[in-house]
């Protein structure tokens, strides 16, 4: 196993450095940090415009920046950003967190619904309660997910004026100033995440939940299932110690192999329910042409990614004693 | 089993409601946002309306308004901290020596100053007598000493590493100092400024010079610069305006509360003003009507309209500002430097259709701008635009090539010039994702095609780019104009300069910009800046297309916020902000 996770690390690696190169290429080409002074009204000295052509390393060759970049990573420099007063490492640090709240939070609640959905779809095969599921699955696929956080933020403020309460917000992770008091603290960040949780979590849930569906569903017609109840296990045995555990294994490869498009998900949700977190670090690094940010975002989520589905593979070892990696 | 199916129910039944109620919508059915309530008499009264007298307001309470942009830089002054949302930010606790009034005037600020006087013509002198009360929170005087560290790191010369947003002005004072314990302030000009009331106004507020003193030796260009850093990345806990920072959470909310120390007439009545920074304009709207805001102020776009014009006990108004858009060509183009085919380009665009598409779809004020150098309702303004000009009268447009000698002047043809060359098809270009400037280049490309001429839309997502390497054949894009707009004339149009991206070359032009902007006498540089105005304008370069409008949306409890065009925006008179009492 040990050897496993070194080799996926080693392969890993090249792939990393290979991207960086070629979002750094992509990043510095398509716009101009300096685009937002040429633009001003009335316009900066060419001077001021100078020294900050200097201070971006604008007055190097493309390919050296790239390699000032890289050999700056070992000695913790992510490079300028177009907003001179920040420290880009400290600031995806703090994002970071930020992202992961709303991520894990957002993945827990999918994969429990997903699992638990996908479950009854399977043991109520063309029931009413499967069809349902199945329109609801295939709806929330289908919703782009700006429409379905409006909508959501549309019945959450429903919501506070039905019951003439400020319970659910549409802005920010917490509020300004934070409420004084443990409990209030808790219930305004509970708040602020209800929204944006639900909403990055239904994008998910529903495409998981069909696969946690059919893989139930291929469960529970196969041999060793029947096997289990002519033995006269009882049906609920079966389904939970046997089916369960079998059918949840397609499910981890696709959650791991899904992070990628979650953190996509993650940036829209961000922008909307306005958290400061990494989806809009990287907007508003797109939007100012901001390249040594967009880099180290890039480091940080496909590090994160190739992390995610090393662990994917060695819980799919975990829940398929059959697969062994040695 | 049983436990499961109620299990499957709940959670059906929870998304299903969930889903009916988004799709339920909101606004109030008995909501009607329009440009009423509050904000009734803003059209005719724009600098008095929504005004509540400070007795009648609740003494206390927080206010929530949204901003745009993150604060990233606090020093205003410099190039990387003079954005618009900065601005708005820091006048709530920095003291500046005018502004721009709603409408459109600018006005000596009262709070800091007892006058300011030009007192001598030549060599021009200006003399500021600072209110002896005005102190910085700290109790130490505002005084001369801080217009000195301004001038300093703002004229270029004295502070090369300081990155300044501008040096129009500043670069040409000869002396600055300090008399009756610094409180009389006299600045001499080396050449004469007419626009010296933008120098130290509320564009370039004063920052603390004994603070500065702290960060180096400010007779030095290390001192200086070390302290015009400072001030940049440092979250101010000075403040010479109604409020100070008392929070800062970085990308999230600037918390203000009252500067106790504060010596300007009227007391802010708000215990707490809060800048809550959503980046999102679209999501402003529904932070308003989930009571997270109380105040925005986005650009306005025909769906942000309508959903504010929904959400009931709001009010909203539209101003027409100091940015204008305009259709700009390419001198360097060999074609379009022959005035015939200009002449006819800006004849055949219909600048009221223009407006009927676009911004006229939530505005009704907004007319075709007739002027390059002032905007409606600032002092000097005059219609000095070819009445041809923007018509869309294609016929006239067929005429003025036909007689210049251009033949197939017709659509499906290509239009060919005297010498027998045909004009090739020609780029026009706009900032990419603005979906105003798009439509507007799809109308001029179809307005100008029945003259022969094929235009190419080629968007650009590097605005600055593009017009500074003079990479386009046509562009629409906007400048932002000023009160005392003198010195911008002459930055903007003058042959030299370096945002004459078209490469226009008129001297007559020139030299009557630079009379201009070296008068003294403010009545007679509005008469030469028009004259040179009227020169531009039959040298058909750039065609002023409209003001663009902008929007304030404010909850109905809210007094004497309104809209202001002006680069002060709504914050010019921050301390006058307040809640009308419940019920």
């Amino acid at each position: 196993m040990l050897a496993f996770a070194v080799r996926r690390i080693a392969v890993s690696l090249p792939i990393l450095l290979i991207s960086t190169f070629i979002v750094f290429m992509l990043a510095s080409l398509s716009g101009n940090p300096l685009s937002p002074l040429l633009t001003r009204n009335p316009p900066p000295p060419p001077e001021t415009i100078a020294l900050e052509a200097e201070r971006l390393r604008l007055d190097h060759p493309l390919l050296e920046r790239y390699w000032m970049w890289l050999t700056g990573l070992f000695r913790g420099d992510f490079g300028p950003s177009v907003q001179s007063n920040l420290n880009i490492g400290s600031e995806v640090a703090g994002r970071f967190m930020v992202t992961i709240r709303l991520i894990a939070v957002a993945m827990i609640l999918a994969l429990v619904l997903a699992v638990v959905i996908g479950v009854i779809s399977a043991v109520k095969q063309y029931s009413k309660t499967d069809y349902t599921a199945t329109f609801l699955g295939f709806l929330f696929l289908a919703m782009p997910a700006f429409w379905l956080a409006i909508l959501l933020k549309q019945a959450g403020i429903d919501f506070n004026n039905a019951v003439d309460e400020q319970v659910v917000y549409t802005i920010g992770d917490a509020s300004v100033p934070l409420p004084e008091g443990f409990g209030a603290q808790v219930a305004d960040i509970a708040g602020h995440m209800i929204l944006p949780t639900i909403s990055l979590a239904l994008i998910s849930y529903a495409a998981w939940s069909r696969y946690q569906r059919s893989a139930m569903l291929e469960v529970m017609n196969s041999d060793y299932v029947r096997l289990a109840r002519a033995k006269g296990l009882s049906r609920r045995r079966v389904m939970v110690k046997h089916a369960l555990r079998n059918a949840l294994i397609p499910l981890t490869t696709v959650t791991a192999l899904d992070l990628a498009s979650i953190i996509s998900g993650a940036v829209l949700t961000e922008a909307v329910f306005q958290w400061r977190g990494m989806g809009d670090l990287l907007l508003n690094a797109i939007h100012s042409d901001d390249v040594y940010v967009v880099m180290a975002w890039l480091l940080v989520t496909a590090t994160v990614v190739i992390v995610f589905n090393l662990l994917a593979d060695l819980l799919y070892a975990v829940l398929d004693p059959r697969i062994r990696y040695a | 089993m049983r436990r499961s199916r109620a299990a499957s129910l709940a959670a059906v039944a929870a998304v299903a409601t969930l889903v009916l109620a988004a799709c339920g919508g909101g606004g109030g059915e008995d909501g009607d946002a329009s440009e009423g309530g509050v904000y009734q008499d803003c059209k005719a009264s724009p600098t008095t309306c929504n005004a509540v007298p400070a007795a009648q307001l609740q003494q206390g309470g927080s206010l929530t308004f949204a901003i745009e942009k993150n604060l990233p830089n606090w020093n205003l002054n410099s190039s990387e901290g003079n954005v618009f949302e900065t601005g708005l930010a820091v006048k709530t606790f920095l003291p500046w020596t005018f502004t721009t009034t709603p409408d459109l005037k600018q006005v000596l600020n009262e709070n800091l100053l007892v006058s300011a006087e030009q007192t001598s013509t030549n060599p021009q002198t200006i003399v500021y007598k600072i209110k002896p009360e005005a102190v910085w929170s700290d109790g130490t005087p505002i005084t001369a000493d801080d217009f000195v560290f301004q001038w300093k790191t703002m004229n270029g010369k004295d502070c090369p590493e300081c990155a300044a947003a501008q040096n129009a002005g500043y670069n040409q004072i000869s002396s600055l100092t300090g008399s009756d314990g610094g409180k009389t302030v006299t600045l001499v000009f080396a050449t004469p400024y007419a626009d010296w009331k933008n120098l130290f106004a509320s564009g370039t507020p004063l920052y603390p010079a004994h603070i500065a003193a702290q960060q180096g030796d400010l007779n030095t260009p290390a001192g200086l610069a070390a302290a015009w850093k400072w001030f940049g990345a440092t979250v101010p806990t000075y403040s010479g305006g109604p409020f100070q920072v008392s929070n800062w959470q970085d990308n999230v909310a600037l918390t203000l509360t009252p500067n106790p120390k504060w010596y300007g007439a009227t007391k802010p009545p708000l215990q707490q003003l809060i800048m809550r920074v959503i980046t999102e304009a679209s999501q402003e709207p529904v932070a308003l009507q989930n009571d997270e805001v109380q105040v925005i102020y986005p650009q306005p776009q025909v769906d942000l309209v309508q959903q504010v014009q929904n959400i009931p006990g709001v009010s909203q108004f539209q101003g027409l500002g100091l940015t204008w858009e305009h259709l700009d060509l390419n001198l360097a183009n060999e074609y379009l430097a022959d005035e015939p085919l200009r002449d006819a380009i800006f004849a055949a665009t219909n600048v009221q259709s223009i407006i009927d598409s676009t911004v006229g779809q939530f505005n009704e004020d907004v007319t075709p701008l007739k002027s390059h150098m002032f905007v409606p309702g600032i002092d000097g303004y005059e219609d000095y635009l070819p009445p041809e000009q923007g018509s869309g009268n294609v016929e006239a447009a067929r005429k003025i090539l036909s007689d210049a000698g251009y033949t197939n002047v017709a659509e499906g043809q290509q239009l060919t010039r005297p010498d027998g060359r045909a004009v090739p098809p020609l780029r026009i270009r706009y900032t990419v994702g603005n979906a105003i400037r798009q439509t507007t280049v799809e109308l001029i490309q179809a307005q100008v095609r029945p003259l022969g001429i094929t235009l190419d839309i080629v968007p650009t997502d590097d605005l600055g780019g593009t017009t500074s390497s003079g990479d386009y054949d046509l562009i629409v894009f906007a400048w932002v104009q000023t009160p005392a707009s003198f010195s911008n004339a002459e930055q903007t149009w003058n042959s030299t300069s370096s945002s004459n991206y078209g490469k226009y070359n008129n001297p007559e032009v020139d030299r009557l910009m630079h009379e201009a902007a070296t008068s003294t006498d403010l009545a007679a540089a509005r008469d030469t800046l028009n004259e040179a105005g009227r020169i531009l304008a039959e040298d058909s370069y750039v065609l002023p297309l409209y003001q663009k409008p902008t929007i304030i949306a404010a909850q109905d409890d809210v007094a004497n916020v309104r809209n202001n065009s002006s680069l002060d925006g709504p914050t010019y008179n921050v301390e006058e902000w307040g809640l009308r009492p419940a019920g």
